[in-house]
């Protein structure tokens, strides 16, 4: 086990509404402004006290842009994780890093994004870094480049599309007792799904992450700190980024080519964790698409590709009994997608016993970061019994 | 003034690879490999893992090979609106197994059965247009030289 484990917290979070694309009435700017600040009024904390500001992928609302607004003291940390939604729990695990070594006290970790101050929400999130082999061959959007994922992992490697539908159906069946979601107006049935209009095949609408415009911050603090805060801390466990050998921007010639990219991370956030897979208690699965999910579920031992059909049945995925509860607010697909930030706030509700599908006694709960990118992260959150 | 590519020149990725689009422009297909150790590599990078050398070199393979994945696009996204004409289009990546077991994407044109993983195909160089960004492109149709129908399985 690391020196890492349980030295640090998340003891707040905070989120603005989702809005469908382009309609937010904020710039990204004043919606991470928003975050941060709802973030600090649930912990308890002064927004002027944030000293550490942290984020992943193409987020624009440095510090330098936050801190007049905020009235912070003094910026003492600041960082960004590299990647897409893959850097999500490793923007956690540099937060607690700095806070660990000494280098900042409070540190937010956040992600705004607003199409209308800025680009479409997937050209944004893809840097505009897409190689000509993908570009030439009619190929732009991550739903496209992972169906080519997916598609062999249906095809060669054996996973029934019957555990695609279910991870959708499992996601909208909880947004609709999340008055957050996006889509708790959507009633997923079989016929729904099936019916449902194709993006790239084999991913159907229902198979894709949503794009809103919206902003999450949660806020991380030492441990010692957390105990005097006003709500239950959610200890960070492990949260290892990182990718193996035969990852890496290879145009499609990855190795091993099925799964999220996360065999290497997952192993050692069981490692460092001293936990496994049977232990955890609620996922919070990123889901770009269904399928990458799956791939996630893989690398991190919930299942192979031989088992996905049996153990990713609808009844097995939703709170409170299913013996793999996921994706409990809904999830990027059905609660809404601000490049999957809302994740890890939900992960955390379910330590807090607050979450509105509430896994009950939930004591271990998982955050997988973005799929896909062979560079990923995860992360492992536990109550104090857990430490 | 003469063709290049790189007058619409993308940028992204690796981006060692100018080599493959300046071949295919003049109808060649070339994939890269260590000058020094012979070891292929595919994407092009700047420098053999392997034996630490810096120069590449690129070397005519016959596209020919099998299906390794595939989709196909029901919609026509911002960044590749030029062919929403064609939606919906099938975007393959075939497996050379005589260049080191390169993966190369190309459109793939043929009838729907045939598009599976293992089904055999080979590669025309198609000059550039406004749908391939004004690149060349490898396109992969089915290989008549290893047809047997039906394709499901019965791959080389
Ligand atoms: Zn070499």
């Amino acid at each position: 086990m690391s020196q890492f484990r349980g030295k640090t917290a998340i003891v707040g979070i905070g989120q603005t509404p989702y809005y469908k694309r382009g309609a937010s009435p904020d710039p990204e700017l004043k919606l991470a402004l928003r975050a941060i600040v709802a973030a600090c009024e649930d912990a308890g904390i002064d927004p002027r006290d944030v000293d550490g500001f942290v984020s992943y992928a193409s987020e624009r609302n440095d510090a330098q842009k936050l801190v007049s607004a905020l009235g912070t003291r003094e910026v003492r940390f600041a960082s960004l994780a590299w990647v897409h939604g893959g850097g999500i729990p490793g923007a956690l695990g540099i937060a607690a890093s700095a806070i660990i070594a000494g280098q900042a006290e409070i540190v937010a970790v956040y992600r705004s994004m607003a199409e209308s101050s800025h680009q479409r929400l997937r050209v944004a999130v893809a840097q505009n870094d897409t190689a000509a082999q993908y570009l030439v061959n009619g190929l732009e959007s991550p739903a496209q480049i992972l169906a080519l994922r997916a598609q062999r992992m249906l095809e060669a490697d054996g996973v029934p599309h019957a555990a695609m539908r279910a991870m959708a159906k499992a996601a909208y069946y909880h947004a609709r007792n999340n008055p957050r979601a996006y889509g708790r107006n959507t009633v997923l049935d079989d016929e729904t799904y099936d019916n449902a209009r194709l993006i790239a095949e084999p991913y159907n609408l229902f198979d894709c992450s949503r794009e809103n415009d919206g902003a999450c911050a949660i806020l991380v603090v030492s441990a010692a700190r957390a105990r005097n805060l006003a709500k239950t801390p959610a200890y960070i466990l492990a949260t290892p980024m990182g990718m193996l050998a035969g990852g890496g921007a290879l145009e499609e010639n990855i190795k091993p080519y099925g799964g999220a990219g996360q065999i290497g991370v997952a192993r050692r956030l069981w490692a460092e964790s001293g936990y496994g897979p049977k232990d955890v208690n609620v996922l919070q699965v990123y889901q770009n698409m269904t399928m990458m999910g799956i791939g996630s579920l893989i690398d991190h031992g919930f299942c192979t590709p031989e088992t996905a059909g049996e153990i990713l049945q609808f009844e097995n995925l939703i709170a409170p009994h299913g013996k793999l509860p996921m994706n409990t607010s809904g999830g990027d697909l059905a609660e809404g997608f601000i490049h999957g930030m809302g994740l890890v706030a939900e992960a955390v509700r379910q330590l807090r016993g607050e979450s509105c599908n509430q896994v009950p006694g939930a004591k271990l709960s998982l955050m997988t970061g973005g799929p896909g990118d062979t560079m990923s992260s995860t992360g492992l959150f536990g109550t104090f019994e857990t430490l | 003034m003469e063709y290049s590519f790189e007058q619409a020149k993308i940028i992204g990725g690796i981006g060692a690879d100018d080599e493959y689009w300046r071949s295919l422009s003049r109808g060649e297909f070339r994939l890269s490999r260590c000058a020094v150790c012979k070891g292929w590599m595919w994407p092009a990078h700047f420098r053999c893992a392997q034996c630490g050398a810096w120069e590449l070199e690129w070397v005519e393979v016959e596209p020919r090979g099998t299906v390794f994945t595939w989709t196909r696009s029901w919609y026509a996204f911002d960044r590749v609106k030029e062919r929403a004409e064609d939606v919906p289009y099938v975007t393959a990546l075939v497996e050379l197994a005589h260049a080191g077991g390169a993966r190369v994407l190309g459109m793939f044109e043929g009838p729907d059965e045939v598009i599976r993983i293992g089904a055999p195909v080979r590669g025309e160089i198609r000059p550039p247009t406004a749908k391939s960004k004004n690149y060349p492109s490898i396109v992969w149709v089915p290989d008549p030289a290893v047809a047997r129908a039906p394709w499901g399985g019965a791959a080389p």
